[in-house]
């Protein structure tokens, strides 16, 4: 039944492994490692891979992986149990050679744990087999049924009468009374038992099954009571604090206020002195770095300490004392309350809301059962634990360099081609500006195409800018060879069949690069992003880019899901094109709200691969994981 | 007070020079036989003693010696690292941490090494280097020779970093490429591959220094690789860059036909 079963420490080594086919287990397995626990992405324990279905566990104690892969179409119910089973026995039996930190002791361990397993495996067959005809007992030992039913068995003789208590039990149990409730479950089966003698059961022991019954659901509404008041006061501590960080959100207006050095309105004849403001003033090649980053990254690197030290007096003394009692595995209880802070510190970060519920879920799988440093607590483990998920999810999945790219299409005398598109007003055609001006700095030549024929003043916009940087970049200064060139053909024409010109008369003039600029469209105009769609089937871009604002919040899954899944429902290919990259724009504007570039990259799992950071040729930046992860820590 | 200002005096003159007439002081106030200035001067010197002893134990512990296995993926670290501590053929999985264990080196002095292998995935592969480069002292980068020619890019940009990296360190490490895989047919041989690294690195170079700067501004100008002006070669580094070949799986699978004498030699000399 099952296709295999296997057991790897964290490092990579198979301690042992169960093959009930001939086929290997490790390409399955790799996959889920790569694109689920390494992506963060590990809130619930299954993963398909093409006909298989893996459930895994993790032990963190002891870092090892439990995988159990089986095939799609069948239902196997006894598979979490054996996860369950298997992982207890492998524990205690070999706890020994695991326990050590060296993976020399894995390395000399033999696990032989075959008949084990073996026979875990037909105990759990056969109780499946077993219970399957009774499965509806099953249903009926849940809490929810178990009183109705046990009264019916109970008393045969008197079932329109139970039935009548049973109704009024239910309504006791609306009106929420736990006390009254237990006792007049208890009553009526007493009298019921006194009346009806042809019961197995003496009397005695239903008076005490009973009795415990009422102990267990009445201690339980105890417990939940109180639990109930335990998760009101971190959720009321959670809404206070984004408050607070909301008023500080503001500091540098001055950063944000460009209206003193626009162009706007400048009469073309003044172009030398605007050169130098819309050039901006560092050197073009090598694009100077942003100072209101550095000011922020500064903070960033000296505060991580500062929450937890100002907490530490009392809770952090606590955390510290009880390390020293004894090394503490974390539970899941020990985390719920500094996961849901470090959730609610997350989305007043921007991140959007239900991927810092995914991260926060991932994070809690992966600390669950960790043997905690002696001197650290709780909140500083889950704290670093969410900062090195942060970081492994910013890093790129792919390579990004895009001019080693084009050194390659150059070689091959093809134009690069690279496709804009977004939703609305995110700024997808100055960040092509952008990119042009650091393209042509680098010494290659583009050609941009105005494939936005919708909008108002899009061709001219554009026309504006090719002006521009043709002033910066004349043919001169490079062997009398245009530089930067538009490419358009009015408004009101089919997109795709202007860039699909645009790359021939590229590849005709021996341009290097071709920038396309299309239409913003909102993720859920279905005719706009058909014709999207086309226009990358049919031009097959090499990189399309996929330009978004970081001031966007929840709506930025919605976006990316949507544009990916028009790219890829309209495409005849086997597999579609979908976003290659990122540019994330308007960087500038968010001061340390930088949720954004975490809410893209997660979904997607492709680079930011440029960031616009305001409005100048040379605002354009490279991300770079630390910084952003460091403001998105910072309190 | 009286005390606290004379604990201040007999601080100075145990950092300071000119510390006679402190000295002298302090002698003095011994002699007068106050009980609260000597706990204070025994307690400092308590302090003291523990801080120099925890450095001391500190710069032990990141007396290099460690080995790090780096690279892509899938190019066989984990299992040429078991090969070399037990000498058997295991199954790996991708890891997801390190995985570290003391290697007793074959020559006559018997010496050790940490060997680390780190995860080569993506997201993971640069976060520990970090965490391990310091307390690097060789760092054995492996190659896939038979899926060379088609990873060659992302090669060169991991190597390009590697070795930025590790030129940055106080004691730069030794360094090591193996080209792994040798026994399947199509491998590229170590010559080869050194060659198509130059070329790929002289490119990367380029682009590396064009490509828009970073939002942190921490990082300064990144290393220059090699030589400016000239293309690049391995010997213009100032760190010694070795290349062999080896095989972590071998001919025959789990037989003990691996190919990693070389590597073992290596790893003796530079122990």
């Amino acid at each position: 039944m099952l296709d295999f079963f296997t057991i790897f420490s964290k490092g990579g080594l198979v301690l042992w492994c169960f093959q009930g086919v001939s086929d290997s287990c490790t390409g399955p397995v790799n996959a889920l490692i790569r694109s689920v626990l390494l992506q963060e992405r590990g809130g619930n324990n299954s993963f398909t891979h093409e006909a298989l279905t893996l459930k895994y566990k993790l032990d963190n104690q002891f870092e090892l992986v439990f995988v159990v892969g089986f095939q799609k179409i069948l239902t196997l119910t006894y598979v979490d149990k054996l996860i369950d089973d298997v992982h207890r026995l492998f524990r205690d039996k070999y706890r020994t050679e695991i326990q050590q930190q060296s993976a020399l002791s894995l390395l000399n361990g033999t696990f032989d744990f075959q008949n084990d397993f073996l026979r875990l495996l037909r105990e759990a067959e056969e109780s499946s087999k077993v219970r399957a005809p009774t499965t509806m007992k099953k249903f009926e030992d849940s809490e929810k049924a178990k009183k109705p039913v046990r009264s019916m068995i109970e008393t045969r003789g008197e079932k329109p009468k139970e039935k009548a208590k049973n109704k009024k039990n239910k309504g006791s149990k609306k009106e929420g009374f736990d006390v009254p409730l237990a006792t007049s479950k208890a009553v009526p089966a007493e009298k019921s038992v006194g009346a009806d003698n042809g019961v197995e059961l003496s009397k005695e022991e239903l008076i005490r099954r009973k009795r415990e019954e009422f102990i267990q659901k009445h201690g339980k509404g105890i417990d939940k009571s109180s639990k109930s008041t335990k998760s009101d006061a971190p959720k009321e501590k959670g809404k206070k604090a984004p408050r607070v960080w909301a008023l500080g959100g503001c500091a540098n207006k001055e950063d944000l206020d460009y209206s003193s050095p626009t162009t706007n309105g400048a009469p073309e004849a003044s172009l030398p002195e605007d050169i130098n403001l819309i050039r901006g003033t560092g050197p073009g090649g090598q694009l100077q770095d942003l100072d209101c980053s550095s000011s922020d990254d500064e903070g960033a690197t000296q505060n991580p300490t500062k929450p937890s030290a100002a907490k530490g007096t009392l809770g952090g003394m606590f955390g510290m004392l009880k390390g020293l009692v004894g090394s503490k595995s974390l539970s899941r209880e020990d985390m719920e309350s500094v996961l849901d802070k470090m959730r609610d510190h997350l989305i007043a970060k921007n991140v959007a809301a239900d991927i810092a519920v995914q991260l926060c879920e991932s994070v809690a799988n992966k600390l669950e059962g960790k043997v905690m440093g002696t001197f650290s607590t709780v909140t500083s483990t889950v704290k670093q634990a969410l900062q090195e998920s942060l970081v492994q999810i910013l890093q790129p999945q792919r390579r990004v360099d895009m001019l080693r790219d084009i050194m390659d299409a150059q070689r091959h005398q093809r134009p690069y081609v690279v496709t804009f598109c977004g939703v609305n007003g995110v700024g997808k055609s100055t960040n092509l500006a952008k990119i042009s001006f650091w393209l042509l700095e680098n010494g290659f030549s583009v050609l941009i195409a105005a494939c936005d024929t919708f909008r108002a003043g899009a061709v001219e916009q554009l026309r504006t800018h090719t002006r521009r940087l043709s002033t910066l970049h004349p043919p001169e200064n490079h062997g009398g060879r245009t530089m930067v060139q538009l490419f358009e053909k009015g408004y009101g024409k089919d997109a795709a069949g202007i860039a699909m010109e645009a790359i021939a008369f590229a590849r005709n003039q021996g341009f290097d690069v071709v920038l396309v600029d299309t239409a913003g469209r909102m993720q859920d105009n279905a005719p706009l992003m058909t014709a999207l769609a086309k226009l990358i089937t049919v031009n097959t871009p090499d990189l399309v880019l996929f330009v978004g604002e970081a001031l966007v919040g929840n709506e930025a899954v919605d976006q990316l899901v949507k544009f990916n899944r028009a790219l890829a429902d309209h495409s005849m290919a086997q597999t579609p094109r979908l976003i290659d990259g990122i540019v994330l724009t308007k960087f500038d504007t968010i001061d340390d709200k930088v949720g954004a570039a975490i809410s893209m990259t997660y979904i997607t799992s492709k680079p930011i691969v440029f960031v616009g950071t305001g409005q100048t040729y040379c605002d354009l930046r490279s991300l770079n994981a630390k910084a952003v992860v460091a403001a998105l820590m910072k309190a | 007070m009286a005390s606290a200002d004379s604990r201040r005096m007999g601080n100075g003159g145990g950092v300071g020079g000119a510390f006679q007439p402190y000295l002298d002081s302090l002698r003095q106030e011994l002699q007068q036989g106050d009980p609260t200035l000597l706990s204070v001067v025994v307690a400092l010197l308590a302090v003291l003693l523990t801080l120099v002893f925890w450095k001391f134990i500190r710069s032990r512990r990141s007396s290099q010696r460690a080995v790090l296995f780096v690279g892509l993926c899938d190019s066989g670290k984990t299992l040429l690292f078991v090969r070399l501590l037990t000498g058997l053929y295991r199954d790996t999985q991708t890891s997801i941490t390190d995985s570290s264990a003391v290697y007793r080196v074959n020559n006559s002095r018997g010496a050790s090494l940490t060997l680390i292998d780190l995860p080569g995935h993506e997201s993971l592969r640069l976060q520990f280097l970090e965490r391990f480069k310091a307390s690097a002292r060789a760092v054995v980068f492996v190659v896939d020779s038979a899926a060379f020619q088609r990873e060659v890019k992302d090669v060169a940009e991991f190597l390009y970093q590697v070795l930025v990296d590790s030129m940055g360190l106080k004691n730069t490490p030794s360094f090591l490429i193996a080209c792994n895989k040798q026994d399947i047919t199509m491998a590229k041989s170590a010559k080869l591959i050194q060659q198509q690294l130059e070329k790929e690195l002289n490119t990367l170079r380029v682009t590396r220094s064009a490509a828009p700067s970073t939002l942190d501004s921490s990082s300064a100008a990144p290393a220059q690789l090699g030589k400016k002006g000239k293309e690049f070669e391995f010997s213009q580094l100032p760190l010694k860059v070795e290349f062999l070949e080896c095989s972590a799986k071998g001919g025959r699978g789990d037989a003990g036909s691996a190919d990693v004498q070389d590597l073992e030699k290596w790893l003796a000399k530079i122990a």
